[in-house]
């Protein structure tokens, strides 16, 4: 391939992998909400955009309407998610997305099953070149990255943010303060799975093509490990992830096919995922960025009076 | 006489065999610092839980100006007014002393999904407003100067005074207290009971358990002595030390 054809597709997929990463930021770096389903959203958002897009529905509907699905999909999640430990709940989402993703498999009247459906681009340009093509991918997603970056900031940057940070603190604490936790978190599954939506939407429409193969539980992981890379509750942190992950990803399968190794190097890139998230895990726990404060007038406020000797902004 | 408050009608609270509170009454009117005590484990704490609605009795009422507070969650038990300081202090560890104050505040408008997205405007003046009532609290605690620390840099002490001070900032009507003054040095724990007087005189009223009972006694105007889950003996504290069930309660029958 061109490459410069391979650069602008590696970031493509930053950018809609920059969505996810985003939104489980906010489900888990915010939050607290361990949400090991990712990929069930992603899914979701993907068949919603084939499906109604082969109904005749322009791409905008098909994007808009598939986030929100999953954001259904996301507060029917969130009742369950109530009630059981953060582990049970793990167990819950990762096995129902398994569910969804085999339900596709096999009923092939849905879309096509195991073999999947083609997908038309959201945006067609006859006649145009493959780069024109992909640079309105490129323009396409990262409106989007950007619509769902400014949600996030301005979201934990706000007394809510102050409260889903309480949450992940402290819930009961949260509750017996006046926050109605079950409400909180419904909230946040419902944003975080709408945006999951949109980046399944994104994604098919950019690779034409739908099957369930593409919903692997490795995507779900893939997600977790970009945002503790980054650094949970940073949302700068969430994109930096997504980044070095599809870098990572990418150098990785470049370099299996120059090396020869006794194994199978079609597994490289996980095994150096794993190593990858071991590293992070012992040597830079809290992630490459530290969590942001929440950023509202009460901190200049203070600083207007003059009130603090210790000052531990950033 | 002053309006009822808050009534406990027989309230029970049973884990398996054991009957942490067991079928304890009690009339709490409106104003002045009341006061509980008893020995480790006679069901002080328990009691505070159910009226918070982080355990619900067993059997019995619970009634908050005449409404039955049983099987309301606890942010609904918050919206009526009232609001608890921890016995062990459950602070938002990784939030600075700041946020943790602002978290509690009452009647925010940009705690809501859409407001903070949409009326920031509106709710960043009350953040202002409400970070001068925080600094004025942390003031007295003496706590300002570690605005800016996380909670989790706190000392024990620290901790305490913090988990006082957030739940001032929700402007309770009914303030539950379980040993404010433990783990504090002697002279602000007199002085957060002067304030805690002062706020009362204000219509605020408090439920306070307290092991220091010097300090409790020259504070409070009632006091209700808890033991082995059933209230023993209640009057003012004058009185309630000529009680035989008062000493009964700590050193056990002769
Ligand atoms: N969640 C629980 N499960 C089982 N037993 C409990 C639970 N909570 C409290 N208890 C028991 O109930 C009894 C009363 O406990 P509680 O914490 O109310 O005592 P307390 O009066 O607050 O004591 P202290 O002065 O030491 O704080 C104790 O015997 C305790 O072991
Ligand atoms: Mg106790």
């Amino acid at each position: 391939m061109d490459p410069s054809m391979y650069l602008l597709d590696l970031v493509v997929f930053i950018g809609i992998f920059g969505i996810m990463s985003l939104s489980l930021n906010l489900e888990f770096g915010f939050t607290g909400l361990a949400n090991f389903g990712k990929v069930v959203f992603f899914l979701i958002g993907a068949y919603s955009y084939a499906l109604l897009s082969q109904a005749g529905f322009p791409f905008y509907l098909c994007l808009i309407i598939g986030a929100l699905i999953a954001a259904v999909f996301g507060f029917l999640i969130s009742l369950p998610a109530l009630r059981l430990r953060t582990d049970y709940l793990a167990i819950v989402i990762l096995t129902s997305g398994e569910i969804i993703r085999l339900i596709v498999k096999t009923e092939d009247w849905i879309a096509g099953g195991d073999w999947g459906t083609s997908v038309a681009p959201a945006i067609a340009l006859p006649g145009a070149s493959a780069h024109a093509g992909i640079l309105v991918n490129i323009g396409l997603v990262y409106v989007c990255l950007f619509i769902c970056f400014t949600i996030s900031r301005l979201l934990t940057n706000s007394p809510y943010g102050r409260v889903m940070r309480a949450i992940r603190e402290d819930e009961v604490a949260a509750e017996a303060l006046g926050k109605d936790r079950a409400k909180y978190k419904a909230q946040i599954l419902m944003l975080g799975s709408a945006m999951a939506g949109l980046a399944g939407g994104l994604y098919v429409q950019y690779l034409h093509y739908v099957l369930p193969g593409m919903f692997l539980p490795i995507v779900t992981f893939t997600v977790w490990i970009m945002v503790l890379l980054g650094g949970p509750a940073n949302c700068w942190g969430a994109l930096l992830g997504a980044a070095l992950v599809e870098v990572f990803d990418r150098g990785a399968n470049l370099a299996k096919d120059l090396l020869t190794l006794p194994t199978d190097a079609s597994n490289l890139q996980y095994i150096l995922f794993g190593v990858l998230i071991l590293l992070v895990l012992l040597y830079r726990p809290q992630g490459l960025l530290k969590e942001s404060a929440v950023k509202t007038r009460a901190t200049e406020r203070v600083r207007s009076l003059g009130g603090a000797v210790r000052n531990k902004e950033d | 006489m002053a309006e009822t408050l808050l009534r406990v009608e027989n309230v029970c609270k049973h884990f398996g065999g054991i009957y942490a509170v067991d079928g304890v009454n009690m009339n709490i009117r409106e104003g002045g610092i009341w006061g509980l005590v008893g020995p480790n484990g006679s069901g002080k704490s328990t009691l505070f839980n159910t009226i918070l609605g982080l355990q619900h009795p067993n059997s019995g009422g619970i009634y908050f100006k005449g409404q039955r507070t049983n099987n309301m969650a606890p942010h609904q038990i918050y919206d009526l007014g009232v609001v608890n300081g921890f016995q062990i202090p459950r602070l938002f560890p990784s939030l600075t002393v700041l946020d943790n104050m602002l978290v509690a505040a009452r009647g925010q408008q940009g705690d809501g999904f859409f407001n903070s997205l949409f009326l920031r405007e509106k709710w960043q003046k009350q953040e202002e407003l409400l970070t001068d009532e925080a600094l004025d609290i942390l003031e007295l605690i003496e706590l300002r100067k570690h605005i800016f620390s996380t909670a989790g840099e706190l000392s024990g002490g620290q901790r305490k005074l913090l988990e006082i001070a957030r739940a001032l900032m929700a402007h309770p009507t009914l303030l539950l207290l379980d040993e404010p003054a433990a783990g504090i040095n002697p002279v602000l724990g007199k002085k957060v009971f002067q304030k805690l007087q002062d706020l009362s005189c204000s219509g605020m009223t408090f439920f306070i358990v307290e092991h220091r009972l010097e300090i409790l006694f020259e504070f409070a105007s009632w006091i209700y002595v808890m033991d082995k889950g059933k209230t023993v003996a209640e009057g003012n504290p004058e009185d309630i030390v000529k009680e035989a069930a008062f000493y009964q309660a700590y050193l056990g029958k002769e």
